[in-house]
């Protein structure tokens, strides 16, 4: 892997075709994550009722269950109420554009020969994107605090157990795309900060 | 850190000025994943802050957990707080003290 560079008008990285399709893999995660929980009971559309119909699409939306899910769909609130209209107006649109941008990450990686191109005026929806994979990811690597996250960086620079137990070698693998996904999104970051200028003060 | 606050930008004046009427804010917090530059990104190119406002904010997220960004009416907390989950930050609306 090299980190993102700016290459004529565009931001250049280079993934190769192996961590290019655990990449994929993650981002198709991260889209299922988003449907599979999205918790409408029958498509609209299908609904025989109006009035049915209509009170399912104003039905409350429970925090999800599943901690992945949580950190991508977090609570707007601490008042229960305004958390619960929150959601109730918003959920739906935000797992929308996450997909969006999930796919335009898809379709980027999916794209490469062998270089990742990102435009400029994508490079928010897939910086955006490549957060929301680490925080998924992160939250099955159990990282909840900064002292986790370092941890994450000792056990990948480690040597592994001599028993390579298969637990122990999958943590070590998600923990070693956690690190890529955040290079790769570090060197892109930068870039777009410093495009964006330095307003005169 | 020590920051120096020479100018305030007129959007960062109004936003303030909003708060004391208004009376709602929009709460950014800490969390392990997000990188220190991607925060100072988002807090730039949406906010519209400077560099320097947008760091400041960013490290006052980092060190105390916590940062006030936004301030003004409730639904426009919420079109921020839902921004900022869009960006992949946990931001709350919240009344102000």
């Amino acid at each position: 892997m090299r980190a993102f560079r700016k290459d004529g008008g565009a931001y250049v990285a280079r993934v190769d075709s192996t961590e290019r399709a655990v990449l994929i893999e993650l981002v198709d995660d991260v889209v299922a994550l988003l449907s599979a929980h999205a918790g409408a009971p029958e498509p609209l559309a299908h609904a025989e009722d109006p009035l049915q119909a209509l009170r399912m699409a104003v039905e409350d939306k429970p925090t999800p269950q599943d901690p992945a899910l949580r950190r991508l769909l977090p609570d707007a609130s601490v008042d229960p109420d305004v958390n619960a209209e929150f959601r109730r107006l918003t959920e739906d649109d935000l797992r929308a554009s996450k997909t969006d941008s999930l796919l335009r990450l898809r379709a980027v990686l999916q794209g490469a020969q062998p270089d990742v191109v990102v435009l400029p005026s994508e490079a928010g929806r897939v910086a955006a994107a490549l957060t929301d994979v680490r925080l998924v990811t992160s939250e099955r690597l159990g990282v909840r605090n900064d002292s986790d996250a370092d941890r994450l960086y000792r056990l990948v620079g480690s040597d592994p157990l001599g028993d390579h137990h298969p637990e122990e070698m999958r943590r070590r693998f998600l923990a070693t795309v956690y690190l890529v996904l955040g290079m790769l999104q570090e060197s892109l970051v930068d870039l777009m900060l410093t495009d964006l200028g330095t307003p005169a003060s | 850190m020590d920051v120096t606050v020479t100018s305030m930008p007129l959007a960062d004046l109004r936003r303030d000025e909003a708060a004391l009427v208004e009376g709602w804010t929009t709460v950014v917090w800490n969390d392990p994943v997000n990188l220190m530059s991607y925060v100072t990104y988002v807090f730039r190119s949406y906010f519209g802050y400077s560099q320097e406002k947008a760091e400041a904010l960013m490290r006052q997220v980092h060190e105390e957990g916590q940062a006030t960004v936004a301030s003004g009416s409730r639904e426009q907390m919420e079109i921020d707080v839902q921004a900022m989950h869009g960006f992949g930050l946990w931001a709350t609306a919240q009344p102000a003290l």
